[in-house]
């Protein structure tokens, strides 16, 4: 910190003698905020809420070993950076997750007729891959959720392109790497890309440029499992949209049950530009394209 | 003897006194405010910063007056009228010190004139023209500064060999002057001196001038020194004086071993604080063997009630720091909370060209193993400077790397004392790098060398 190493203080005169009212330190608050300056809202919020501060570093600050034995391990610039993202996405975005189920049969049946012209093009076309174009048409039909708050709060700035950023699992951490244009690209092309960023972001070799200013982001957990989740809104993005596992559901057509490839869908938005009603129409539309693929042509 | 009951006294009437005096007056005590000089102001007023500043006017006017031929400005060689000078330098000293009565007066404070010695912790004995008189306090501030250095072993009543007391009086201008200590009292009498027409020699101990101030700026100064005739020797000490009726010898070793022959001497080796002399053993206080008072951040003593402040607390002796104290003191002593918490304290060399620092600097970031980097911006390209004498200058600003922040500053050139003022701000609010490059200066300025100095530290300078 500052402090130490130069001898100069974290804070500024005013800050420094406001602190000094309170029988504050504001070089020793530096040092438990982990923080190279103190601002005159870290030290009122030291005095009003006491044990509390913004990083709440102190709730980590426990000496494990006397519970039992464990082994420091370092966490990578990645993911620090990651979790700077995630933290500072979960402070600054009142967010709502809105869950939903898309049947997948016609999507399934059509995708399994590529197979063969797949195979001779060396691309394999999966589910995600109608996910994305799926997502395209939805966001040409809900602008407000291709957009993004200015700074203040006092405009949207509305996106007119289509880039979908592909939340990645990597041994390094969560990668975002961006589609762009997706709107305006096909099938196969779309197929090719994703398989591709997907390999680069394994490999570590996406570029700088292919990170950031996305519309929207996809999450999807459908290889692994589960039923359902809440993505974290990617800032300054202000919906995700994550994917489960898609299974066969019994569903009730009327007289009896008949088995459907159900997809969970779950929709996390920032609820400052996107309110519930809009995002549970939002999700039936995009449930209403995939179940009868016909009216991505619409 | 009659006891006096006081609330607040302080001893010591200069910059740290005052502002300790008048503090405590403006927050609702009855103060008393002992000084043994008839004026107010102490050292600083009286026999220090202010008439030393008048003097290095004079000198400055009167060695731009030579350097207008250039310009095409042809005026008589100038003469000098020592009388009328020093009854300028008297008349502005009595300007300010009749200015603090006046505040004084506002405040109620009433002044005493006499020493003050320790009778315990809670009692004065005050020596005035009337006669001893006791004094019974609440609260004390000592404030009695610091005197000249006087060398041992040196001829006593010379008036020839002055302390800068003694220099400032301006008696006359000798042919030839040596001033013993190259530190900041000494290369501004040098320069008063120098520009009056001695030949100066200064013999300085350390391997540089100024010592403590930036290596870089500071060997700028020496050759400036050099070119307004002045001769250093560093790493040079005095080891004998003998006098004579026309000279004063100095027989001189180290770098420079010889025997200098002068007309006058000007001491200049330092300053020593007043801490003894106040029987402050009486009150329980230490007092170290350098005459220092320890005090800690809210210029306490150790001793209830009692506080110091100023250059009788020892380095750096200097005014603003004593100013900044004596509130903290007074503050302290009325029940708020005030403390002295910075190291940010601004050090100006009144030379020709000027020399002025502050925070860190790049000897003292390199030694203390600050990861850090330093840009600075020569006044050779500035066109301020040029279009106002192109006088040497410099701008040097250290940077703490990882946070960007500034944490030191050093200029040489016209007005650095004026320009550091900007710089000093920065570091106490925590300026970055593109705050101050971002922060518009106005075109043609000296303050824009600080712009430029922090876009050379951005890389977006296009100035050079």
């Amino acid at each position: 910190m500052v402090k130490e190493l130069t001898g100069i203080s974290a804070a500024t005169p005013s800050i420094r003698a406001l602190a000094r009212k309170h029988g504050i330190d504001v070089d020793e608050l530096a040092l438990e905020l982990e923080q190279d300056r103190v601002s005159e809202a870290d030290v009122l919020r030291k005095v009003n809420g006491g044990s509390a501060p913004s990083s709440s570093s102190g709730y980590w600050d426990v000496d494990h070993t006397q519970y039992g034995s464990g082994e420091a391990v370092p966490m990578s610039r990645f993911a620090q950076l990651a979790a700077a993202n995630l933290t500072a996405s979960q402070q600054h975005i009142p967010a709502v997750t809105h869950h939903d189920k898309v049947c997948m049969d016609a999507i399934e049946s059509f995708r399994k007729t590529l197979a063969d012209e797949g195979t001779k093009r060396g691309i394999k076309v999966t589910a995600m891959v109608f996910h994305i174009i799926a997502l395209t048409k939805a966001l040409q039909k809900f602008p407000t959720f291709n957009a993004s708050l200015k700074p203040g709060g006092k405009e949207l700035w509305l996106k007119q392109y289509c880039d979908i950023g592909i939340a990645v699992d990597t041994p390094h951490g969560l990668m975002v790497p961006v589609l762009r244009g997706a709107d305006r690209k096909r099938i196969w092309d779309i197929a090719e890309q994703l398989s591709d960023l997907a390999k680069r972001a394994q490999d570590r070799k996406i570029k700088p440029e292919e990170m950031g200013g996305a519309s929207i982001s996809i999450s999807n957990l459908g290889g692994i499992g589960g039923c359902a989740f809440s993505p974290i809104v990617n800032p300054p993005e202000v919906a995700i949209l994550g994917l489960s596992r898609t299974a066969y559901e019994p569903v009730w057509n009327g007289t009896g049950f008949s088995p459907r490839l159900i997809c969970p869908i779950s929709l996390s938005y920032d609820h400052r530009v996107i309110n519930g009603a809009e995002a549970a129409r939002f999700c039936a539309h995009y449930a209403t394209l995939l179940s009868d693929p016909r009216r991505l042509l619409l | 003897m009659s006891v006096q009951e006081c609330d607040f006294v302080v001893v010591g009437a200069g910059p740290g006194g005052y502002a300790a005096a008048f503090r405590a007056a403006d927050l609702g005590r009855s103060v008393t405010l002992i000084d043994p000089r008839p004026t107010l102001g102490g050292v600083c007023l009286n026999e220090g910063c202010i008439p030393s500043k008048a003097l290095l006017h004079a000198a400055e006017a009167f060695r731009t007056v030579t350097d207008l031929d250039e310009w095409g400005i042809s005026l008589r060689k100038p003469k000098l009228d020592l009388t009328t000078m020093r009854a300028k330098k008297d008349s502005i000293v009595s300007t300010l010190t009749g200015g603090l009565e006046q505040l004084a007066k506002k405040r109620k404070v009433s002044v005493l004139l006499g020493t003050a010695t320790f009778s315990d912790a809670t009692h004065l004995s005050v020596e005035t023209a009337d006669g001893n008189q006791i004094l019974c306090f609440n609260t004390v501030v000592i404030a009695t500064g610091s005197r000249p250095v006087i060398l041992p072993g040196w001829p006593e009543d010379d008036p020839r060999i002055m302390d800068s007391t003694g220099a400032l009086a301006l008696r006359e201008i000798p042919q030839r002057l040596a001033i013993v200590g190259g530190g900041i009292i000494g290369l501004e009498m040098a320069t008063v001196y120098s520009a009056f027409g001695s030949e100066v020699t200064i013999i300085e101990m350390a391997d540089q001038i100024a010592a403590g101030a930036d290596e870089k700026c500071t060997r700028l100064l020496h050759k400036a020194m050099q070119a307004h005739g002045c001769t250093i020797h560093c790493n040079s000490r005095v080891d004998r004086v003998e006098t004579t009726a026309k000279t004063v010898s100095l027989a001189c070793s180290g770098a420079f071993d010889g025997t200098l022959e002068v007309n006058a001497v000007i001491q200049a080796v330092g300053r020593r604080a007043n801490g003894d002399g106040l029987l402050a053993q009486n009150a329980g206080l230490q007092i170290d063997p350098a005459g220092v008072i320890k005090i800690d951040a809210e210029c306490k003593t150790g001793v209830a009630n009692i506080y110091a402040v100023g250059d009788v607390t020892g380095a750096p002796m200097l005014a603003h720091r004593a100013t900044h104290q004596g509130k903290v003191a007074a503050e302290n002593a009325c029940g708020h909370k005030s403390v002295f918490d910075t190291d940010i304290i601004p050090a100006v060399a009144y030379t020709d060209p000027e020399m002025a620092w502050a925070g860190i600097l790049p000897q003292q970031a390199k030694a203390r193993n600050i990861d850090h980097q330093v840009s600075e911006f020569p006044w050779a390209a500035s066109g301020r400077n040029l279009t106002s004498g192109a006088k040497p200058g410099l701008t040097r600003l250290v940077w703490h790397k990882p946070t960007q922040r500034l944490i030191g500053a050093s200029i040489i050139g016209s007005h650095a004392g004026e320009l550091l003022g900007e710089l000093v701000l920065a570091i106490e609010m925590g300026a970055t790098i593109d705050d101050l490059a971002l922060t518009i200066h106005a075109h043609p300025t000296l303050s824009e060398t600080t712009a430029f100095a922090a876009e050379l530290a951005a890389g977006t300078c296009t100035d050079l």
